[in-house]
């Protein structure tokens, strides 16, 4: 009996252990399932990022025909005006009174050329003053190098040359409405010239830029020399720039420049078939020789901390135009060539005082470049909403001033500025 | 032709007197930051062995750092450009490269070093189109606020240094080793320190704290500016504060150099606190290094919110 217990005892214990085990086996079974299933969610997941991935991978090596256009962008530039008086009075190549001048339509394109070089243009469409229809003009086109040793930059093709402070600023990019009479007068216009120019940072610890240029034409309503048979070197432009900075303070800073300009010969440039010749006491200048020097300057104060908010920038540019003239009397005999030297200046202050407001005077006094003693004074006075950096509006009240020499008459001006940019739109060196 | 011949003369006497500087392989690696944190960890990893020149002070925005004249010189000699990444100084790097007329720095040559490499940026725009601001098109650029993306951008610097000056490997690897030691216990101990901060909302003038609030949990609600780089409207400023009194937004972070006004007055009229906090080292005073940068951050975070309480 005792044994028969005891082997009862065996046999149950026995069959407890199997049923543990058969339960723990049940339990190891049900958790394998449930591991095979997270498995086999997670190899889903993972099934599901490679077939996404290997889409965006896929989408990437499309072909897009655009892949090698250069950067594109577009300025827009409208002025809106009143002047008191017509351009018979001011000497204005537009009309007095109410006017809308599409002053800039401009596309701007640029890129690299290769590792050496980069290229860009600006083609330009201006309504003509005596039709007011456009045209597209290659206001600039030109190759820059950009891994020249010695610190050297070679530009060339058609430019504004590096002439002074403002001379080569587009209109738009200008700290008022219109670019500055003795600028317009002394240069013609813009800078524009088609030729090369080189540029050397001097291997200096001070910041010292020199340019040297030479180019048919220079100034852009000025006509560019005759073609002709044979052209010899007095026949072009030469130029060049000296220009410095220094941090007054880390908030102020100032940087002056000296320019110079020669063209030993521009006969060939004025025809009368073509050009208006200036006269002076009825008697016709035809230019023989050209040459211009400048100074300019600015000061600026742009605190460090709120520059984006706050600075004022006091700009100064002096010019002294040196020409020669062939002079012939209301017969058409000639007289004895003449040198004209012309003082002119403008000088400016912007106060900005908020990311999107800025105002500021403009000082412009001239001779006139063929009779110094027609002189002119100009007072102006402006104010700049920038409602974004691609949308600026500006007003600018203008008061002309000239002498009686000069055969104009005094006039006001009001000027509303609107000038926007879309695509793309890089910060130029000299814009800074 | 004698005027010339004597102005090119002098010049060239005024080169020679200020020393023509040998470019690379001087007596130290010259290494030009766009930035001061990424001049702060040059420093650190480089040690005596780099010469580090930062455009930025600190107090800059960053986007706006002036185009000095003064910066071209120093770019002319660098041996290695760092920039921040993401497109964050397309305002004035691209002139000022152009300007230095240094080879070894321009973009895609081994001089120009790109701190982002390897960061999976936030903020990606589905646009460029100008309706949506100033935006960058690669993304939020400003990771360096989260020190943690930071240690990406050391690697980087490190691994710069290591290219250039292959000999100096031993130096840069324990100087390296030894910052990010000192990171990563400064890591942990902000990570400790802003617990408070989970969940707690608040704007900023500029967006520029995205990574900052992923990094410690806390949720940015909205920027003082309509857009990127555009002014607020006063309509945006109403839709703002209103938003901010539904969404009990407790904090107001102004940057130094944004103007204190508006986000003065939406502080004032949500109830909000306002605070002055860095963007880069040198920001405000006793933030000289990323660091002290971040320790001021995490700091002023946690002590306004735990007065709010």
């Amino acid at each position: 009996m005792r044994a028969m217990y005891i082997a009862l005892l065996i046999f149950i214990e026995i069959g407890l252990s199997l049923s543990a085990r058969a339960q723990e086996s049940v339990s190891d079974q049900d958790q394998m399932k449930k591991q095979q299933q997270a498995i086999d969610e997670q190899q889903k997941m993972i099934n599901e990022l490679k077939t996404e991935v290997d889409q965006l991978v896929e989408a990437q090596k499309k072909v897009l025909p655009s892949e090698f256009n250069p950067s594109i962008g577009f300025v827009g530039e409208t002025i809106f005006s009143y002047r008191s008086r017509g351009s018979s009075e001011t000497g204005s190549d537009r009309p007095g009174g109410y006017d809308i001048f599409v002053r800039s339509m401009e596309l701007n394109i640029a890129g690299s050329v290769d590792p050496f070089a980069k290229g860009y243009a600006v083609i330009n469409a201006t309504a003509d003053t005596a039709t007011g229809e456009s045209s597209l003009e290659v206001e600039e086109g030109a190759i820059q190098t950009t891994s020249l040793p010695w610190n050297l930059e070679v530009k060339a093709g058609r430019f504004f040359g590096e002439f002074g402070r403002l001379g080569y600023i587009h209109d738009h990019e200008l700290p008022f409405v219109n670019r500055p009479l003795v600028l317009d007068q002394y240069i013609g216009g813009e800078s524009r010239t088609d030729g090369v120019q080189v540029n050397w940072l001097v291997p200096a610890e001070q910041y010292i830029s020199l340019t040297l240029g030479v180019g048919d034409q220079f100034g852009g309503d000025n006509p560019p020399n005759y073609v002709g048979d044979f052209r010899n070197g007095t026949e072009l432009n030469y130029w060049g720039r000296l220009s410095t900075y220094f941090d007054v303070t880390p908030d102020i800073s100032f940087e002056p420049g000296i320019s110079g300009l020669w063209n030993p010969s521009t006969v060939a440039q004025w025809d009368p078939a073509v050009q208006d010749l200036p006269t002076v006491a009825d008697d016709t200048y035809t230019e023989r020789e050209r040459r211009l020097v400048g100074a300019d300057m600015v000061l600026s104060w742009k605190p460090l901390r709120n520059n984006q908010f706050q600075t004022l920038t006091w700009g100064t540019e002096v010019l002294y135009s040196d020409n020669r003239y062939d002079v012939t009397d209301p017969s058409g005999n000639p007289l004895p060539s003449r040198w004209v030297g012309s003082y002119g200046l403008y000088s400016y202050l912007t106060y900005k005082w908020h990311r999107q407001w800025s105002n500021g005077v403009l000082y412009e006094w001239l001779e006139d470049i063929v009779n110094k003693e027609a002189k002119t004074s100009a007072y102006s006075a402006y104010i700049t909403w920038a409602l974004s950096h691609w949308n600026q509006l500006r007003l600018q009240y203008t008061y002309t001033d000239p002498n009686a020499a000069s055969g104009l008459r005094p006039d006001s001006a009001v000027y509303m500025q609107w000038a926007w940019i879309i695509g793309s739109h890089a910060h130029g060196w000299q814009q800074r | 032709m004698k005027p010339l011949l004597k102005l090119l003369s002098v010049i060239a006497l005024m080169a020679g007197l200020s020393g023509w500087s040998a470019p690379a392989h001087a007596a130290k690696i010259r290494v030009v930051t766009t930035l001061t944190d990424m001049a702060d960890f040059t420093r650190e990893i480089g040690g005596n062995l780099v010469e580090v020149h930062s455009l930025a002070t600190g107090v800059e925005d960053t986007h706006g750092v002036p185009m000095k004249p003064s910066f071209v010189p120093i770019m002319n000699r660098a041996d290695l450009l760092l920039s921040e990444g993401f497109e964050m100084e397309h305002a004035f790097l691209p002139a000022l490269l152009e300007a230095s007329k240094n080879p070894r720095i321009q973009r895609d040559r081994s001089g120009y070093v790109d701190c982002s490499q390897g960061i999976v940026p936030l903020d990606v725009p589905k646009t460029t189109e100008r309706y949506a601001g100033d935006v960058h098109p690669y993304g939020n650029p400003h990771y360096m606020l989260d020190p943690v993306l930071a240690k990406t951008a050391i690697e980087n610097i490190y691994k710069a240094l290591v290219a250039f000056a292959p000999q100096y490997q031993a130096e840069f690897t324990r100087n390296r080793d030894a910052y990010l030691a000192k990171l990563n216990d400064k890591i942990a101990e902000w990570e400790k320190e802003a617990k408070p901060l989970k969940g707690v909302k608040f704007i900023a003038y500029h967006e520029e704290w995205n990574y900052f609030a992923a990094r410690f949990g806390m949720n940015f609600f909205g920027t003082v500016e309509l857009r990127p780089g555009i002014d607020p409207t006063p309509r945006h400023i109403e839709e703002l504060i209103a938003g901010m009194k539904a969404g009990q937004v407790s904090i107001v972070v102004r940057e130094p150099q944004f103007p204190e006004k508006v986000p003065s007055r939406i502080a004032e009229q949500t109830g909000a606190t306002m605070i002055t906090l860095p963007i880069m080292p040198g920001g405000v005073p006793q933030t000289e290094t990323y660091i002290k940068m971040m320790d001021y951050i995490v700091h002023t975070m946690v002590t306004t919110v735990k007065a709010r309480k």
